[in-house]
């Protein structure tokens, strides 16, 4: 996408609260008309004028039932990305972006709502563990997780702290958000040392929520920005992907114990915003789990790997608002709540616009990254208006 | 029979294990629940495996354990005069002692509902193969390269010369995870379990998964040689698993 720089921006945000799963007193489209109205209400838009959807995960509500539901004029372009978990937040973000500069769109959702009521648990996972993972107890993506981490820690020699140090970071943020389900209840270095194990080497707290909720962002067109009252967040540049020998390979893919971010598409995103990773001010790193969290900063080149991570993951670095490379400043997936990181895109928006509950001072430059270790991946760089 | 007793015990357990043990074989899920560490009584509870229809349980051994922790193993009578064995592992918290672990011994490897060939019946020969004595992993009659997972053609030179041919169930350990959570039923009496990632030589270094056996007690460390055999169903009905040793 040569010539993506600046060329969109999110101008409307919106997310509905974080339900304990399975609680929702809504559906799923419910939920996202609510996302949905959100935005387009922060944006100044008249939700009949939403021409686009776009969404990932395996939504289960179609970007067409949403637009019936909105009663919008017309529905101008609709996609939903591929591959399981949150590898798609970003990529739905990027997908959105080129429908608006193309023209095939001019006002886009991108959306993601969760009701465990309508969509089972774990539906994050449905297709993506077959007899050769199951049939030996890999049933659930922790374990897929929890293999490369054990890898990622003994052998590339990252030690566990950076793991411990991103989950107290999310909490410590979530201390600052009163919409973050995790709000009023820190969580020490001992707590999560002695929670429970889920699978060897995560506890309980190296573990993102499950939580029924929506998020829902408007992607137009730079030239049309001033059309809107939104604060808006440009897209820097975007990429997604699957690296060479990656993607449903039953535990061989090639670069095992990256997050999946291979070096080409880290070049590429890097290339398109004219960004050096040093200029980053604020990331938001899908934790699913906190290794593979760890896994994408190292791919990023944010921190780097085997025991010097230790030094660069400490808690005081990954915090707003003075750390280093702040992280999951809402709290993340593993404290704000989870419904495949839509959450996570909505802060990364924030920042920018400088209303986090944990800002970073001029943050000016906002990565958002998805899904670590899962089939796909993706990333998007926003910037705020004095980056272009 | 008198219970064993190994170490120097603290005052109190012996007899709260016996009350424990009681609790348990009387079906007094409030009382066992309420021996449970709370941050963990579901899966304490769906961890370990027992028949219902309990009649006694007997405290057989004590181990008071460097740490400060007390291993019990309490042998549990069905009345079918089944008897199934418990370890449970008490620590002492502000509110008391707690069990903190506790699991089914011997250990025995989970078997869920899932083995035999995938929906698209890519990996059938690899499921024949287990039937037939033989771990067959496929490989590209055209350019020779290995393949795993399985693929409808070779992602290398694109023949559809697909091959199966049998390596020795022979490697060494890749990754590993042990993993406590009962995320299905059919994982109860099974847990904690250790799956391996197993890097095969003689497959081109392509990796397989199993069960580690005999993993309770032991560190698994990746490098480890391991070796393979064939897991039977116990009906004879469903498909055999390959497991893993340490070699």
């Amino acid at each position: 996408m040569t010539g993506q720089r600046g060329a969109a921006a999110v101008v409307g945000v919106g997310n509905t609260s974080f339900y304990k799963r399975g609680t929702s007193p809504h559906s799923s489209l419910q939920l996202t008309l609510q996302a949905v109205l959100d935005a387009c209400a922060d944006a100044g838009v008249d939700p009949r004028d939403v021409d686009g959807f776009v969404s990932y995960a395996n939504d289960s509500t179609e970007g067409l039932a949403v637009g019936a539901a909105l009663g919008v004029h017309e529905v101008r372009w609709s996609s939903l990305v591929w591959g399981g978990g949150g590898g798609g937040v970003a990529a739905a973000v990027n997908a959105a972006a080129a429908a608006v500069i193309s023209g095939q769109a001019e006002r886009v959702i991108v959306y993601r709502g969760l009701s465990e009521a309508d969509d089972g648990r774990q539906s994050y996972g449905k297709g993506h563990f077959p007899p050769l993972l199951s049939a030996h107890g890999v049933l659930t993506p922790v374990q897929v997780c929890a293999l490369r981490t054990q890898r990622l820690l003994e052998v590339d020699a990252v030690p566990a702290s950076a793991m411990r140090a991103l989950v107290l970071a999310d909490y410590h943020h979530a201390q600052n958000n009163p919409e973050a389900v995790a709000y009023g209840r820190p969580l020490s270095a001992e707590q999560y040392a002695d929670a429970r194990i889920v699978s060897e080497p995560f506890r309980l707290y190296d573990c993102s929520r499950e939580n029924d909720g929506a998020g829902a962002l408007l992607v137009v067109a730079a030239d049309r920005v001033p059309e809107y009252s939104g604060h808006p967040a440009y897209v820097l540049s975007g990429v997604q992907g699957a690296g060479p020998g990656w993607s449903e390979s039953v535990e061989n893919d090639d670069a095992y114990t990256s997050a999946g971010f291979h070096p080409a598409l880290v070049e590429r995103l890097w290339a398109q915003a004219a960004v050096k990773p040093g200029e980053v001010d604020v990331v938001q790193v899908y934790e699913n789990f906190s290794g593979p969290a760890v896994a994408s900063l190292i791919d990023f080149g944010l921190c780097p790997t085997g025991p010097d991570a230790g030094a660069v993951m400490t808690l005081e670095n990954l915090t707003a608002p003075s750390g280093r490379l702040p992280i999951n400043t809402a709290g993340g997936n593993i404290a704000e709540g989870f419904v495949h990181g839509i959450g996570l895109a909505v802060e990364a928006v924030r920042q920018i616009r400088g209303t986090s509950s944990n800002q970073v001072p001029g943050a000016d430059v906002s990565l958002l990254l998805g899904g670590p270790m899962a089939p796909l991946v993706s990333a998007t760089l926003f910037g705020s208006e004095s980056t272009l | 029979m008198p219970v064993e007793v190994i170490g120097s015990l603290p005052p109190d357990i012996a007899d709260l294990v016996e009350r424990h043990g009681r609790a348990v074989a009387a079906g007094d899920l409030r009382a066992t629940m309420a021996d449970f560490r709370p941050d963990r009584i579901g899966q304490l509870a769906a961890s370990a495996s027992l028949p219902v229809d309990l009649e006694s349980s007997e405290v057989r051994r004590l181990v008071a354990e460097p740490d400060g922790s007390v291993t019990a193993f309490i042998r549990y009578r069905a009345a079918g005069g089944a008897a199934i064995l418990l370890r449970s592992r008490w620590v002492r918290l502000a509110e008391g002692w707690r069990v903190h672990q506790v699991r089914n011994l011997p250990e025995t490897p989970p078997r869920p509902p899932t083995e035999g060939p995938s929906d698209g019946g890519l990996d059938a020969p690899h499921w024949q193969g287990l039937r037939a004595g033989e771990l067959r992993i496929q490989r590209c009659g055209g350019c020779q390269r290995w393949i795993w997972a399985p693929r409808p053609m070779c992602p290398n030179c694109y023949s559809t010369d697909l091959r199966w041919p049998a390596v020795a169930p022979a490697g060494t350990v890749y990754s590993w995870t042990r993993t406590w959570q009962p995320f299905t039923p059919e994982l109860s009496g099974h847990l904690p379990y250790v799956v391996v990632l197993v890097e095969l030589p003689e497959a081109g270094g392509r990796r397989v998964l199993g069960v580690l056996r005999d993993s309770d007690a032991a560190t698994v460390r990746i490098g480890q040689p391991v070796k393979g055999d064939f897991d039977e169903p116990a009906d004879g009905q469903g498909w055999p698993l390959l497991r893993w040793s340490r070699s």
